[in-house]
């Protein structure tokens, strides 16, 4: 079955290089543009697996999990963070807040496939 | 500088390949010697920040995804500082220097880098309101992060160089999963 993932970054170049990587891997890839439109987005999209980064204008990525985890049909789809941060204190705040995991940038492709398929399995 | 609107830097940073620097101090000043490296500065007016990178993608330049990689990941370093020291990216303002072709060979590495930094700003949204790219000479560039005032120097030869070195996050991570 193909997963369906939204990933979530306010970087066009992010965005586009997150897209090109997950659709060949077999992926059906939603994207938006910061928290604010994450949340539109998902009210046209069922994704199996969220990724989102942590700086974004708007609604950050903190806010855009509480939000998703809020909603009680959403409550149960895994949410990857994926940032450049890598501070202890921001993890755990991730973690608080609904976070499934935490991935560094630079994204490896294969290691960010393999996380996409554990936590959606 | 006689004659200049640039305070005279009291504290001087120089940026190597592979890192950043970001500051608000008005007697900071950021300088790079770039051959066919590129340093984006960037410069948020209303905070009175700014900052500069200075990356080399890697072989086979902005038509790899990992060279892209490489150099969003640079960008967004820079980027990210420059917010959490007060500036928006909507208001950024981005002045880019290098990409020369200062090495004779079949692909122009040079011109690589600064395609690559040109279509970042564009596909961004980031105006960018200079630049001095390309050519065959390699650039001595002078950054004021608080004021964003930008000298670019043409050298005739290209001092040595440090060897290229990765990113620091590079260094610690690649990719690192931790799940919860």
């Amino acid at each position: 079955m193909t997963l369906t993932i939204l990933a979530v970054d306010d970087s066009r170049t992010m965005r586009d290089l997150l897209k090109q990587a997950l659709s060949e891997a077999g992926f059906l890839v939603h994207t938006a543009d910061d928290g604010v439109h994450g949340l539109e987005t998902l009210e046209g999209c069922a994704p199996d697996v969220i990724i989102t980064d942590i700086n974004m204008p708007r609604m950050d990525g903190f806010g855009f999990i509480e939000a998703v985890r809020r909603d009680e049909r959403r409550r149960r789809i895994p949410i990857l963070t994926l940032t450049t941060e890598s501070a202890p204190e921001m993890k755990q705040r991730a973690r608080a807040a609904g976070a499934t995991g935490w991935i560094v940038k630079p994204f490896d492709k294969d290691k960010l496939v393999a996380a996409i398929r554990r936590v959606a399995a | 500088m006689t004659g200049s609107s640039a305070p005279p830097p009291a504290r001087v940073i120089h940026v190597l390949q592979g890192d950043f620097a970001v500051s608000s101090d008005p007697a900071v000043m950021l300088t790079a010697v770039l051959g066919s490296c590129v340093s984006a500065c960037l410069h948020d007016p209303n905070a009175g920040v700014g900052g500069m990178n200075h990356f080399l993608l890697p072989d086979g330049g902005p038509e790899r995804r990992d060279a892209r990689l490489y150099g969003v990941h640079l960008m967004e370093l820079l980027i990210n500082e420059l917010l959490r020291q007060g500036a928006r990216k909507d208001r950024l303002i981005a002045k880019l220097f290098g990409g020369g072709r200062v090495v004779a060979g079949l692909t122009d590495i040079g011109a690589g880098n600064a395609a690559f930094a040109r279509r970042f700003m564009k596909d961004e949204g980031i105006w960018c309101a200079a630049e001095s790219l390309g050519g065959d000479f390699g650039r001595r560039v002078r950054y004021w992060p608080a004021t964003g005032v930008a000298r670019a120097l043409q050298l005739s030869s290209i001092e040595p160089s440090p060897p290229p070195r990765p990113a620091r996050n590079l260094e610690v991570s690649d990719g690192e999963v931790e799940l919860f």
